[in-house]
């Protein structure tokens, strides 16, 4: 087949779910963040997988006990001309008493402004996510959870009806986390409810629906 | 922290600096690693392929080039008519606009195929490789691609073709210049427009793609919307596309642009389980071609 790349392949670039999880377990009170975040969803292109690089940069910051908030800045988008930024609480649902296990819901919105054309959209996020001190006395954790963006235009393109009210996803990922540094692996798989297999891009999905992809994530603590 | 902050603005000003990527190029996937058209010699991918039964006279077989301008970038680009250069002033012609991929001969199956519709050579043809693609200059751009089919209409005209006798085939990526010089004419004013597979816009490309309605304005500056400029086409139109195509899908971009006609007459072809590249193979060859002469014939 002759290679047909072509620009909605790309539309992946502002797709939703194009970071690792911001905040795995709320910092503490007072505790400064910053954090970059690499990865996106794969397609096959000519027959080979090919990773969307979606890149972010994000802030965070303990408000309380339990209770955060992050702002990310997408890198990616803004290099196409694309003002794409997000902003989130993170707060704590439940924590074990050991303080090993817990729960963190996440409602946030991702904003975008074009450049060009002056267009903008906005699209709330919430996320829920449950997190895994799996060793005593290490800070690693595990965890995985569910999120989704919410559609609020009910219009496409021509005056097409948006059929979609939602772009759900699964994350499963693992966050290494050392006295300042952490670093995170991530996978998702996203838009798992909607086919995928008259589009023209080619998503890499064990199924015909959604995508899946990998993201990482390096953050770096202040204050603590 | 003041260092990490201070490193972090100064590489979001470079990327900020650097926002002027643009996904338009990606449009466009040309072949140009040819020396020659070889049509019926030609050994590498094509989009269909026809037995002998379909061959036409080497005698009949024009390769030129044309000057195309736009706005004083002046590039030579390849065209292949099929029929009588001599009896265009009579014949009616079918201006064939191809894909986004690949170059002439990997086409020349399928405007062969036209060339056989009512019978050999029974109507005109001319195919053009679009700036950038094939042996033809100049890089490919939305504009290119507009300025290159008129500058085929133009041939055409000087060769004695009149507004009547043009009906205009694009197919995929060439349902835009198809779309946009019927509806907007320039040189010529086509009689009739035919698209296979025609895609209705960019943004329809983004917002199937990423499953949000994201305008296609944060990916590309393409001005292609053949949903909405087929709107202004009055002339007679045919619409044919493969229910299984997987590349511009039926529903969100062909039903779109074929549903906005509001002309004198359309008529619509779905071609059960075809693909983006195969329609006229899935159809059959014997009904494709008579679908088309039936539509080249009628008199609304």
């Amino acid at each position: 087949m002759f290679k047909r790349l072509i620009l909605p392949i790309t539309a992946l670039l502002v797709l939703a779910a194009c970071n690792v999880t911001r905040v795995v377990k709320p910092l503490e009170k007072g505790e400064h963040q910053v954090s970059a975040s690499l990865g996106g969803p794969a397609i096959v292109f000519s027959g080979a997988p090919l990773p969307i690089p979606l890149s972010s940069v994000a802030y965070a910051h303990g408000l309380d006990t339990g209770l955060s908030v992050s702002a990310g800045l997408h890198t990616t988008s803004l290099m196409f001309g694309v003002a794409q930024m997000d902003a989130s609480l993170h707060a704590r649902l439940w924590q074990a008493k050991n303080d090993r296990f817990g729960l963190t819901m996440s409602p946030g919105a991702h904003f975008f402004y074009d450049f060009n054309e002056q267009n903008t959209r906005v699209y709330p996020q919430v996320d829920l996510g449950a997190w895994w001190q799996y060793r005593e006395n290490k800070d690693h954790l595990l965890y995985g959870g569910v999120g989704s963006w919410f559609e609020l235009y009910r219009e496409k393109a021509h005056g097409q009806v948006q059929d979609h009210e939602v772009l759900p996803y699964v994350t499963l990922g693992h966050q290494f986390r050392w006295d300042t540094w952490s670093f995170q692996v991530e996978a998702r798989y996203l838009g798992m409810f909607y086919r995928n297999d008259e589009l023209v891009v080619t998503y890499l999905t064990p199924f015909n629906t959604g995508t899946s992809g990998l993201y990482f994530g390096i953050g770096k603590s202040f204050g603590k | 922290m003041r260092r990490s902050i201070t490193t972090l603005v100064l590489l979001l000003a470079v990327l900020g600096l650097s926002s002027c990527l643009r996904l338009d190029p990606f449009l466009y996937n040309p072949s140009t690693d040819i020396d020659g058209y070889y049509l019926d010699d030609f050994d590498g991918e094509t989009e269909i392929q026809l037995d002998a039964s379909y061959d036409l006279p080497d005698s009949t077989t024009h390769v030129f080039t044309l000057t195309s301008d736009l706005d004083g970038d002046l590039a030579e680009i390849y065209a292949i008519y099929l029929g009588d250069i001599a009896r265009i002033a009579q014949d009616t012609v079918i201006l064939y606009l191809h894909g986004n991929a690949g170059h002439l001969d990997y086409y020349w199956p399928r405007i062969k195929l036209l060339g056989n519709v009512g019978g050999n050579n029974r109507f005109g043809v001319l195919a053009i490789d679009y700036r950038g693609y094939g042996l033809s200059e100049g890089t490919p751009t939305e504009e290119g691609l507009y300025v290159d089919t008129d500058a085929a209409m133009k041939w055409l005209k000087d060769n004695g073709l009149t507004d009547d006798r043009l009906v205009v085939y694009g197919f995929s990526l060439g349902s835009a210049p198809a779309t946009e010089l019927t509806a907007n004419a320039r040189t010529l004013q086509p009689s009739k427009l035919m698209l296979e597979a025609p895609f209705a816009s960019d943004e329809v490309m983004a917002q199937d793609a990423s499953g949000l309605s994201i305008p296609g304005s944060f990916l590309s500056n393409l001005q292609i919307d053949n949903g909405d400029e087929i709107r202004k086409v009055e002339e007679p139109f045919f619409w044919i596309h493969g229910t299984a195509d997987s590349y511009l899908n039926m529903e969100t971009h062909g039903e779109v642009v074929y549903g906005n006609y509001d002309g004198i007459y359309s008529e619509a072809h779905r071609v059960e389980g075809a693909e983006h590249s195969d329609v006229p193979a899935v159809m059959g060859y014997p009904e494709y071609t008579k679908a088309v002469e039936e539509f080249l014939l009628i008199q609304p």
